[in-house]
């Protein structure tokens, strides 16, 4: 057995009053230290998959196991190793990354000498210092995706989901988001990212899982996966499994 | 602990950084109340205190007109000013530029038709009881009327009891002029002292007394009312900011980021309850003092407080909590921001209108009255009439506060099915 860190077996998700599943009976594996990708289009289940793996929502049917720890999942005791970048800037701009990281690194069990410690540590990877107290509502677009990230890393989680963390920031931003995940995943932190930059994708991710209709179409690692399906990148590879038509 | 701490703290760095908010919550009900109290004020000092601004216009030379307009001076009832004008015309237009509320005009002829009705009357005394037969009394007296005139804002019951009042102090001066009359006639030098005792004397009193369960004596003026009327509105206008702050969060995806934390999202509504509440009860502390220390400096009524105070906390308790109860209704089920604060402030002013916030709840009509009672603001405000103008008897208190915790529990249930329902409890 491999040394898992996520392991799925028949997820289904059916929401109240849906007459479709979003999930349907998904099994694959996450190993640890890797950066997984999980693409698909609009409305495949990617976000609904993060939201049950990060226990927003609760599965129809199917298991989660961590760690490879065969009993059920008990979130309580998972959430202190989980961290969650949502692609809403989910966290309060009347404040300063400084308050907002106080509050969330309390919310995460932390003591007020760890808060700022990491705090300092993060702003500083980040790019972040010298507006640390600044209020976050008059800061551009790409530094606040680098505080809605520094937020969900504050308590160093094994593992850390996110979901579009570049989408509409600068080049700049990116590279500093992108190097900054890199350093943490070489520090051991898996990381699991939705996108829809396949390019970005491709060159950050170990391993990928398409996700279409609420199925895992393939899974593996990337190079493999482009030689088996005949294709020169992931675009190429993604257009080929999931069609070209419209999916809003 | 620490968690909590950090909490409300967060909650009150978002409450104080919201500057409209705050201006909504603390300077707009101060504002409130001391406009409202000071335009009210007369009309309670009418009501209660019952000088009625009256300019009289006596076109009579007679002694009978100066002492009617002596009773009604010596009455205490009246603020008088007497004018000289010519005309019905020009006393109209006097009445109107000078801004009073009534006026009484009294004719030429009053003093001469008073007399001659005593004589009248008196003649036909002394024929029926066969003591004498006046032949030169005229058996009809065609009277001038005196004319009351009233703005048109007062109200009829108002003006009738005025009419009423003059009629009572003509009848006293007909029934002294008809006592005189007789004792001229039947040759007595003066009125016998023993008759005019008789009459001013043997009144039969009427005592006025407020029902209350106990014995306070606290009259209601626009202090007592507005004070707590205004607070009330103050604590439930917080709908705008603590509403807008739910909606705010459930909306940016921080609810739904909390719920991959390992705390308990009881944690984060009750550090929202704490700075909340305690943000209304220091609208009750600020809004109470400065009525306090400076109402009287404005001339206004003094603010009298409860001598009940365990019970005054428990109605300022339990009225912030259904304020912010509902404030966190209205944030739950709000799909907007802009949704919130629309409804939320105009509930909170329809709430205010039904509920006798703007206008005492007894003055209502009887329709009125029972609507009023689904305002949660009418809850209130009757817990601080019972505190304020009642004595704050428990036994009154019980209803007020039995229907503010049912209110209560029903809009912190329903916040907990609507954030149970969207998953983030």
């Amino acid at each position: 057995m491999h040394d898992n860190c996520i392991h799925i077996e028949n997820l289904s998700k059916c929401y109240d009053g849906a007459d479709f599943y979003s999930l349907n009976e998904i099994s694959f594996s996450i190993l640890k230290g890797e950066k997984f990708g999980l693409l698909g289009p609009n409305g495949a289940g990617k976000t609904t998959l993060i939201s049950i793996l990060c226990g927003i929502f609760s599965q129809s049917a199917g298991e989660v196991f961590y760690w490879n720890n065969n009993s059920k999942v008990d979130f309580n005791e998972i959430k202190s190793n989980i961290g969650y970048v949502p692609q809403d800037y989910a966290f309060y701009q009347e404040l300063t990354p400084i308050q907002n990281l106080e509050y969330f690194g309390a919310l995460y069990n932390l003591s007020s000498t760890l808060i700022n410690e990491r705090t300092k540590s993060v702003l500083k990877v980040l790019g972040l210092s010298d507006v640390a107290n600044k209020r976050i509502e008059t800061f551009s677009g790409g530094m606040k995706r680098r505080v809605n990230l520094a937020i969900g890393v504050i308590h160093k989680p094994k593992v850390l989901f996110l979901d579009e963390p570049t989408v509409g920031v600068d080049v700049q931003s990116k590279v500093a988001i992108l190097k900054f995940l890199n350093e943490l995943n070489l520090q051991g932190t898996t990381i699991i990212y939705t996108s829809h930059h396949l390019e970005e994708a491709q060159e950050f991710c170990n391993r990928i899982a398409l996700i279409d209709s609420g199925e895992i179409i393939v899974n593996g690692e990337i190079n493999d996966l482009l030689q088996s399906n005949q294709s020169k990148d992931l675009k190429h590879l993604f257009i080929k499994l999931t069609g070209e038509e419209y999916r809003d | 602990m620490f968690k909590l701490f950090i909490a409300i703290k967060k909650e009150f760095l978002i409450l104080i950084y919201d500057k409209a908010g705050l201006v909504v919550m603390f300077a707009m009900p101060i504002l409130l109340v001391f406009v409202i109290t000071i335009v009210q004020d007369s009309a309670f000092r009418i009501v209660n205190e019952n000088r009625i601004s009256m300019l009289i216009v006596n076109q009579d030379t007679g002694v009978q007109s100066k002492k009617l307009i002596k009773l009604m001076s010596e009455s205490g009832l009246f603020r008088l000013e007497q004018g000289s004008i010519s005309t019905k015309n020009s006393f109209k237009e006097t009445l109107l530029k000078k801004d009073f509320l009534t006026g009484l005009y009294i004719p030429s002829d009053f003093s001469e038709k008073l007399i001659a009705k005593a004589n009248l009357v008196s003649a036909g005394m002394m024929d029926e009881l066969g003591l004498d037969r006046d032949l030169n009394t005229s058996e009809n007296i065609n009277f001038s009327d005196i004319e009351f005139f009233h703005d048109p804002v007062l109200q009829e019951n108002y003006c009738l009891s005025v009419i009423n009042m003059i009629d009572a102090f003509l009848k006293g001066m007909e029934g002294e002029l008809f006592i005189n009359t007789m004792c001229d006639r039947l040759e007595l030098k003066e009125t016998p002292q023993k008759l005019k005792d008789a009459m001013i004397n043997n009144i039969i009193p009427i005592k006025r007394k407020a029902v209350t369960a106990s014995d306070s004596n606290v009259l209601p003026n626009s202090t007592q009312h507005n004070v707590p009327a205004w607070t009330i509105f103050a604590m439930f206008f917080m709908v705008v900011s603590l509403g807008n702050n739910i909606v705010k969060e459930r909306l940016n995806g921080s609810f739904i980021r909390l719920k991959t934390m390992p705390s308990s999202f009881i944690l984060i509504l009750a550090s929202k309850m704490f700075v909340y509440l305690s943000a209304a009860l220091l609208q009750v502390c600020i809004i109470f003092s400065l009525a306090k220390l400076t109402f009287p400096l404005l001339g206004l009524p003094e603010l009298t407080m409860p001598l009940n105070w365990l019970g005054f906390l428990l109605v300022v308790l339990l009225s912030s909590f259904a304020a912010v109860s509902y404030a966190m209704l209205v944030g739950s089920f709000a799909k907007t921001q802009e949704q919130s604060y629309g409804f939320g402030a105009i509930s909170i002013v329809i709430f205010a209108a039904i509920g006798g916030i703007w206008v005492p709840s007894f003055v209502m009509p009887d329709y009125m009255q029972f609507i009023s009672v689904v305002s949660p603001l009418n809850w209130c405000l009757e817990g601080f009439y019972v505190l304020f103008l009642k004595g704050g008897v428990w036994g009154e208190l019980q209803p007020v506060v039995l229907g503010l915790f049912i209110f209560i529990i029903s809009c912190l249930s329903l916040v907990y099915l609507k954030l149970k329902k969207e998953k983030i409890v």
